[in-house]
């Protein structure tokens, strides 16, 4: 355990000047990553049941007071997944910054929205919950048994206003033009890490993949697809500039897009306009960046674009 | 848990949106059946596939969505079995709630029965068909009344 601790520290020592109050953001690394849910509005709005029969199975349900319909649940090594709760789709499990992008994208009824990586599902059911149905979200993914999953999410929590396609994201057909488009992109994840887990940090520390190329390939496509006027936001789980600002910045050189402020219900810092000596646009400071440890859940980045009209 | 997708052919890549008589004689079965309201559909189409009805939200939007290659659209609603129309549990589930007829209430125990045999003798003052399953205040899906036995359509 020794050794691994210091892997992680070692991981995260480049963000050490970044990382806001760096030794409290280490000490939360040992702790299990908090438990949430979402309560699925479209067939209660009674939180009261879903608390209730969790407690029947020795959950504590606490609400989180910034976002709503998101609850806490301990124990947070126990499974919600086995619940009656989630069995009949009253519950969507999901961590709680993994509702920010949502926020950012502010769907509304009637609009018709793409989400390019989206199984299995936690932001696609999101919006069709806040927009009761009633908007329509294209739900793609590159892989069919991440889909497979995704429509089974669907199923639970009973939407009707998705339809799902499996398309490389990169090359999703340039026929359908959207309101809305949000990429949550494949990303290495590090908001994510928690000690025990190394295996991931070293899977992509030995860079399999070169995800900053696929991301940029996700991003321009995906405001490609949109509007004149419309929105896209960006997001990933992961701290690395690499995948976040620089991807973003790439966006904003190739294309005339506008950076956006939002509002977001949990703290945030400004994204970089300066990494490692290479300077980004300064627009970026409207991007966010929430850490672990200070929202007690997966660290994410979320920008909000909109297309030149 | 592990269940298969119905898949839409991919030649015919979108499913048909059903005709007005065809719409009619779905809420005609819902509402007679259930007591479903037909307004309560009113913001939905119907959708057709070979053996089932799917679900999907109205839009203005639904030209520009033909060119997709789409896997689902909407939520499986109801299947043609033998020339009658069976509501899925995921139907049930979501919609329940707005029921007024064939409403079997079970306690627990008979519910958690009826989940592990698939199949009970069963008695109600009931037309024979499908019925919505209800425990305490959860929907819990469709299963069959017929010949005193109640027969389970849940996952
Ligand atoms: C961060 S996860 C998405 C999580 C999802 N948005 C949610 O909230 O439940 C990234 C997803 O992108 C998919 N993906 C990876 N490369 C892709 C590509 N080139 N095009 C489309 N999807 C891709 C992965 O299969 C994965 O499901």
């Amino acid at each position: 355990m020794e050794k691994a601790s210091s892997l992680a520290e070692d991981y995260f020592s480049r963000y050490q000047d970044l990382i806001p109050n760096y030794e409290s953001f280490l000490n939360a690394l040992s702790e299990p990553l908090p438990l949430y849910f979402r309560l699925n509005t479209l067939k209660t709005q009674d939180p009261d049941r879903v608390v209730r029969g969790l407690a029947r199975q020795g959950f504590e349900v606490t609400p989180v007071e910034a976002v709503p319909w998101f609850f806490r649940v301990e124990p947070r090594d126990i499974s919600l997944g086995n619940t009656d709760e989630y069995y009949l789709g009253l519950i969507y499990p999901m961590t709680l910054s993994s509702s920010l992008p949502v926020y950012a994208l502010d769907p509304r009824p009637g609009e018709i929205i793409l989400d390019l990586c989206a199984a299995p599902g936690s932001k696609t059911t999101q919006i069709a919950q806040l927009t009761e149905d009633q908007a329509i979200v294209v739900a793609n993914d590159k892989r069919l048994d991440r889909i497979t999953a995704l429509v089974a999410n669907l199923r639970r929590l009973g939407v009707a206003s998705v339809v799902t396609t499996v398309y490389r994201g990169e090359q999703f057909p340039l026929g359908t033009t959207f309101d809305k488009v949000l990429v949550d992109a494949p990303c290495s994840g590090e908001g994510r890490y928690r000690k025990g887990y190394e295996g991931e940090l070293l899977f992509h520390k030995e860079g399999h993949t070169n995800l900053p190329a696929i991301q940029k390939g996700l991003i321009v496509r995906a405001y490609d697809l949109l509007r004149p006027g419309g929105i896209l936001v960006y997001s990933t789980c992961t701290i690395n500039p690499e995948e976040n600002e620089a991807v973003v910045d790439y966006l904003l050189r190739k294309r005339q897009a506008e950076v956006l402020s939002w509002e977001a219900p949990l703290p945030s810092h400004p994204g970089l306009t300066e990494w490692e000596g290479k300077p980004f646009h300064p627009e970026l400071v409207k991007a966010k960046r929430f850490y672990a440890h200070e929202i007690g859940a997966v660290g994410f980045f979320v920008v909000k674009l909109r297309r030149q009209v | 848990m592990k269940r298969r997708i119905k898949k839409l052919d991919p030649r015919a890549s979108w499913p048909r949106p059903v005709s007005d008589e065809e719409r009619a004689h779905i809420l005609g079965y819902l509402e007679e059946r259930f007591g479903f309201s037909p307004t309560l559909f009113e913001p939905y189409l119907f959708l057709a596939t070979a053996k089932n009805y799917w679900l999907f939200t109205r839009t203005e939007h639904f030209e520009a969505l033909q060119s997709l290659r789409v896997q689902t659209a909407g939520l499986l609603f109801l299947r043609k079995v033998s020339g009658y129309l069976k509501p899925t549990s995921a139907a049930l589930q979501r919609f329940g709630r707005f029921a007024t007829r064939n409403i079997v209430i079970l306690d627990r125990l008979t519910l958690d029965r009826l989940r592990l045999e698939k199949k009970i003798p069963f008695s109600a003052e009931l037309e024979p068909g499908y019925v919505i399953l209800k425990c305490e205040e959860d929907f819990w899906g469709c299963a069959l009344y017929i010949s005193g036995k109640l027969i389970s359509y849940l996952p």
